[in-house]
């Protein structure tokens, strides 16, 4: 028999019993008892109805599982009897862990999820966190980059990898593509090593990899992404074979990867692969004038590895550290000291750590908040509970009396919590669903954070510590509920768990200011972000990129670009134009070592930021000029070398001179010096929070490499993007196959670079009203509650001449004092918390009083809102029908 | 008296399976025709307790020992759940009373030595 069939069963039985009990009865009467007396007889023959029944229900053996089921039955009716606490209870659990689920699973994401590869541990990003030697030059990740003959030199030493896989992307961002004689489009590539599918174990569900022989030939192929196939080509098979021209060159569709594989860009997705080219306009980055293969001093590539089976990161290290420092000083000339210091770490490939500057401590921080709202979340349910069971003590009394263990009633209870706390997990997983598709878009996560196994364990078990947490709550009541003490007077009136309630509204006080204080140092510092000045009139300022195809020689590029300008100038409705190699706010800069009047500073005293600007530049973004002139026209490349510099680099490379006509040498060329023309004001460079630093902005005409690609940056009058289909005719007009760039305003690419302190605020606002909420529901329950009870003791109080507004102060007094306890302990909290929080702050002190202030009226206001309702009621109460209900 | 009873009933949980399964061997009969039977057969010694006899019969039924199914009473019109033994039951009983056989002959031997003596 299964359990399903039980209740067939329990039919069945009760015929059974029933036709057998009938026969005794007709037995009985057939020896001469009488018609009445028989029936009484018959049951009397037979015993204990119930217990035969309950015996037999245990021989068919499912008797734990059947109590449970009825439990649970029972549990599901009582919830239904009160749907307020039902639903108070089962949203405020969803809340917590929906909010709790959705910060997890962006921390899994972020920090522990590894590669969708076979054998993801084995699998270690080659970092030099030190940055390059001296001498060679980067690509603005200084401690993931390495150069080509330090990854030719690791791969022949192969005792600590199976294997050793490059990658580098094809463009500082998206690069254009055009398949077969669609619109050109862009699209995201990377230029990998032959043995970067096999050696990672990404298969492909179509075609074939790439190859050695693939990447010794520089074959022009390229495998393309599954996501990339099902978005573009909707997984046509028919692309295998087919061109797709990268920058206008031809490459062979050969190989869709599996589902699922993202590439090894943490947090971004690569929707295609070509093997390493050896061609100078396909270099690594899309920039520079050299091939990958024509400049071994320049550290480009990436390098990821799968270790030897049994191999520690530890182990591989010393072994490789010899070859690595070898290979990385062949062709630089530097002292042995400096050789010393150039360390190989290995990063395991787990979650958005093993590349760039990603700072995982804002997560950690957010986790921890999140997890706050839980606790708060929590133990308002739980205190709900409890005042639930209190006003049912009664009932449990009579049900202990009617022969019912203490044990059957916990479990009772126990069902009750696991109930509620499975529905609200429930719901909280489908709040969870939504948020990390929100949190994703917000974050830029292209990777996508949707909840995975590992987040449904992390999930599935807070919930069992609640229900624990839950069915606890309430032993104390159960445990020592009298069987006949309760049953005498019909209203309880024990004070019990008093004391404990206090406690744990004192410490949700706590938590909450702590939240507000977190919240509040957010929000401050997005404030700080918004009210940034820039260094520059933003409105009306609209940017996009632009990478010339045709042109290939410098001269070309330099018609092209001048060509561009012009045209964008005569367009209607642009005030002016000008064009800049790095875009503002984007957080890429060019760096160099200033020479000043022959003298080279060192880049740890004066790093100087460089951006080689079009004519117009200060006048266009509305940077205004403290002494000389802008860039203009007549800077080409064959007038006399000139540069504008900035306020900063005045005063610390020029202070107390005239700075104009000094001169200014870099690009690793010190013979030609720049003049100093113009000296401009500090504006932002890279993002709104770097500190000012000193700026050279250089004719892009006079610095040799004509830059491969620009940004165009036009002041236009009125809304910036309507302008977007008349700059597009015009660019077309000069080529049909270019696409803009990442046209934005301006503005928005400043908004961006802080769009993860968005991000946080937005989040810890959201928890710290969450939390606010909350503790108000779970205090004026509780007050309401106590009030309810004391409405006894109230109406004695009046009947002997206290004012209403005495009794509505009474319970204010109540609902401050817990208020003002919270605040108190959770003052030292908050500020533990925000020296936490530092390095997320940006122009703010952690201890910042208006912060601190604010969250210490909104505690307030929430002791304030919660008492009041409660108090009102009390002081509302009629004296006299109170007396009477006693 | 109570008491007695008590320790009546509790001797005949062990044998209570054997008791039905031999009942049953007469042929098909429902649950008050085996109580019945069996105190009759003891000349009402075990009072059958239906506190045990309907438990003890779902258990017989749950190991395959017995088979029943909801048939009509030749003598009254009315349907009864009947019993009936399966070959696995059989078995058992045969098992199960050279068990009890084995059992009675070690303690009468225990309780009357002299029997064997002479």
């Amino acid at each position: 028999m299964r359990w399903w069939q039980i209740r067939g069963r329990d039919a069945d039985l009760e015929r059974e019993l029933r036709s057998d009990l009938d026969l005794e009865e007709e037995e009985q009467r057939e020896s001469g008892v009488p018609a009445e007396e028989a029936h009484y007889a018959a049951r009397r023959a037979f015993g204990n109805e119930t217990l035969i029944r309950e015996q037999t229900h245990e021989a068919w053996g499912w008797t734990p599982l059947e109590r449970i089921l009825r439990d649970l039955r029972f549990a599901w009716r009582l919830l239904l009897k009160s749907p307020i606490f039902a639903m108070t209870a089962i949203v405020t659990l969803a809340l917590g862990i929906g909010a709790t689920t959705a910060i997890f699973s962006a921390m899994d994401a972020v920090l522990l999820r590894s590669l969708p590869v076979p054998n993801p541990q084995q699998i270690v990003y080659l970092r030099v966190p030190d940055g390059q030697p001296y001498g060679a030059s980067n690509t603005g990740d200084p401690d993931s980059s390495f150069s080509l003959p330090v990854f030719e030199a690791l791969r022949r030493d192969h005792h600590a990898f199976s294997d050793l896989m490059a990658f580098a992307p094809l463009s500082t961002d998206n690069i254009d593509v055009r398949f077969g004689n669609d619109e050109p489009e862009q699209a995201s590539g990377e230029m990998v090593s032959g043995n970067f599918f096999s050696g990672l174990g990404v298969s492909v569900v179509r075609g074939r990899a790439l190859t050695l022989d693939d990447e010794n030939q520089h074959t022009a192929v390229a495998v393309l992404s599954y996501t990339f196939w099902t978005r573009r080509f909707s997984r046509d098979p028919a692309v295998l074979g087919r061109p797709l021209y990268v920058k206008g060159i031809p490459f062979t569709i050969i190989g869709i990867t599996a589902k699922g594989f993202p590439g090894v860009e943490p947090g971004d997705v690569t929707d295609f692969w070509i093997p390493l080219q050896r061609r100078t306009d396909l270099s690594p980055w899309g920039d520079s004038d050299d091939s990958l293969y024509g400049s071994p001093n320049w550290w480009c590539l990436r390098l990821i590895a799968r270790l030897v089976p049994g191999m520690t990161s530890q182990r591989a290290v010393a072994e490789l550290t010899p070859t690595f420092r070898a290979a990385a000083f062949a062709d630089l000339r530097a002292p042995a000291t400096e050789r010393q210091k150039l360390n190989l770490v290995l990063a395991p490939a787990k979650g958005l750590e093993g590349i760039g500057d990603y700072n995982p401590e804002p997560i950690r921080i957010l986790m921890v908040l999140v997890a706050l709202v839980l606790v708060i979340a929590c133990s308002n349910v739980a205190m709900l509970i409890v005042a639930r069971n209190a006003s049912r003590q009664h009932d449990f009394s009579l049900r202990m009396a009617l022969g019912a263990s203490r044990r059957s009633l916990l479990w009772q209870l126990f069902s009750e919590s696991a109930l509620l706390v499975a529905a609200g997990a429930g719901l909280g997983w489908i709040f969870a669903l939504f948020a990390t598709r929100a949190l994703a878009t917000w974050a830029h996560i292209e990777t996508g954070l949707a909840p995975d196994r590992t987040v449904l364990l992390f999930t599935t078990a807070i919930s069992i510590f609640a229900t624990l947490m839950f069915s606890l709550a309430p032993l104390r009541i159960v445990a020592s509920t009298p069987v006949t003490g309760n049953l005498r007077t019909a209203s309880g009136s024990s004070s019990q768990g008093g004391r404990a309630g206090s406690a744990v509204l004192i410490a949700q006080m706590a938590l909450c200011f702590t939240l507000l204080t977190a919240a509040g140092l957010l929000v401050r510092t997005l404030l700080n972000y918004e009210s940034t000045s820039l260094g520059m009139r933003m409105k009306g300022l609209l940017v996009f990129g632009i990478t010339p195809q045709q042109p290939t020689t410098t001269a070309e590029r330099l018609a092209f670009y001048r060509n561009l300008l012009d045209r964008m100038r005569n367009l209607a409705g642009v005030e002016s134009a000008t064009m800049m190699q790095e875009r503002l706010g984007s957080g890429w800069s060019e760096n160099d070592e200033p020479t000043v009047d022959g003298v080279t500073h060192s880049f740890e005293q004066v790093p100087l930021r460089i951006n080689n600007v079009g004519p117009g530049y200060l006048h266009t973004l509305g940077i205004p000029i403290l002494a000389g002139r802008d860039i203009d026209d007549s800077d080409t490349s064959s007038s006399p070398r000139v540069v504008v510099v900035n306020e900063t680099f005045v005063r610390k490379l020029l202070p107390n001179t005239n700075p104009l006509g000094h001169r200014l040498g870099a690009f690793g060329n010190r013979n030609e010096p720049f003049t100093i023309v113009g000296v401009a004001r500090d504006s932002k460079y890279r993002s709104v929070d770097e500190a000012p630093r000193a700026m050279a902005y250089f004719p892009y005409a006079q610095t040799g490499d004509v830059p491969s690609s620009m940004q165009v940056e036009l002041r236009t009058r009125g809304d910036p993007l309507a302008m977007l289909p008349s700059i597009e005719q015009a660019v077309h007009a000069m080529d049909a196959n270019l696409p803009l760039e990442k046209p934005m305003t301006q503005t928005a690419v400043f908004a961006d670079s802080y769009s993860d302190q968005r991000l946080f605020a937005r989040l810890s606002l959201f928890f710290g009203l969450l939390a606010a909420v909350l503790v108000a529901i779970g205090l004026y329950g509780a007050l309401s509650w106590r009030i309810s009870r004391r409405t006894t003791e109230i109406g004695v109080r009046m009947a002997l001449g206290a004012h209403r507004r005495q009794i509505l102060a009474m319970v204010l007094r109540q609902s401050l004092h817990l208020t003002a306890l919270g605040i108190a302990i959770g003052l030292p909290l908050a500020l533990v918390a925000s020296h936490l929080m530092g390095s997320m702050l940006y122009r703010l002190a952690p201890t910042d009083k208006l912060t601190l202030c604010a969250a210490f009226l909104g505690v307030l206001a929430v002791g304030l809102l919660a008492g009041y309702i409660p108090a009102w009621r009390a002081a509302r109460v009629d004296p006299m029908q109170a007396l009477r209900s006693e | 008296m109570t008491k007695q009873i008590q320790q009546r009933s509790n001797l005949l949980l062990g044998t209570l399976d054997m008791l039905i399964l031999r009942t049953l061997l007469y042929g098909p009969a429902h649950g008050h025709h085996i109580g019945k039977h069996i105190q009759r057969t003891t000349n009402d010694f075990l009072q059958m307790q239906h506190g045990s006899l309907y438990p003890a019969l779902h258990r017989l039924e749950r190991k395959g020992w017995i088979a029943s199914k909801w048939e009509t009473a030749p003598d009254r019109n009315r349907e009864f759940k009947y019993y009936r033994l399966t070959e696995k039951g059989r078995k058992q009983l045969v098992a199960e009373e050279s068990q009890w056989k084995q059992m009675t002959e070690a303690v009468a031997r225990v309780m009357w030595p002299t029997a064997e003596e002479s």
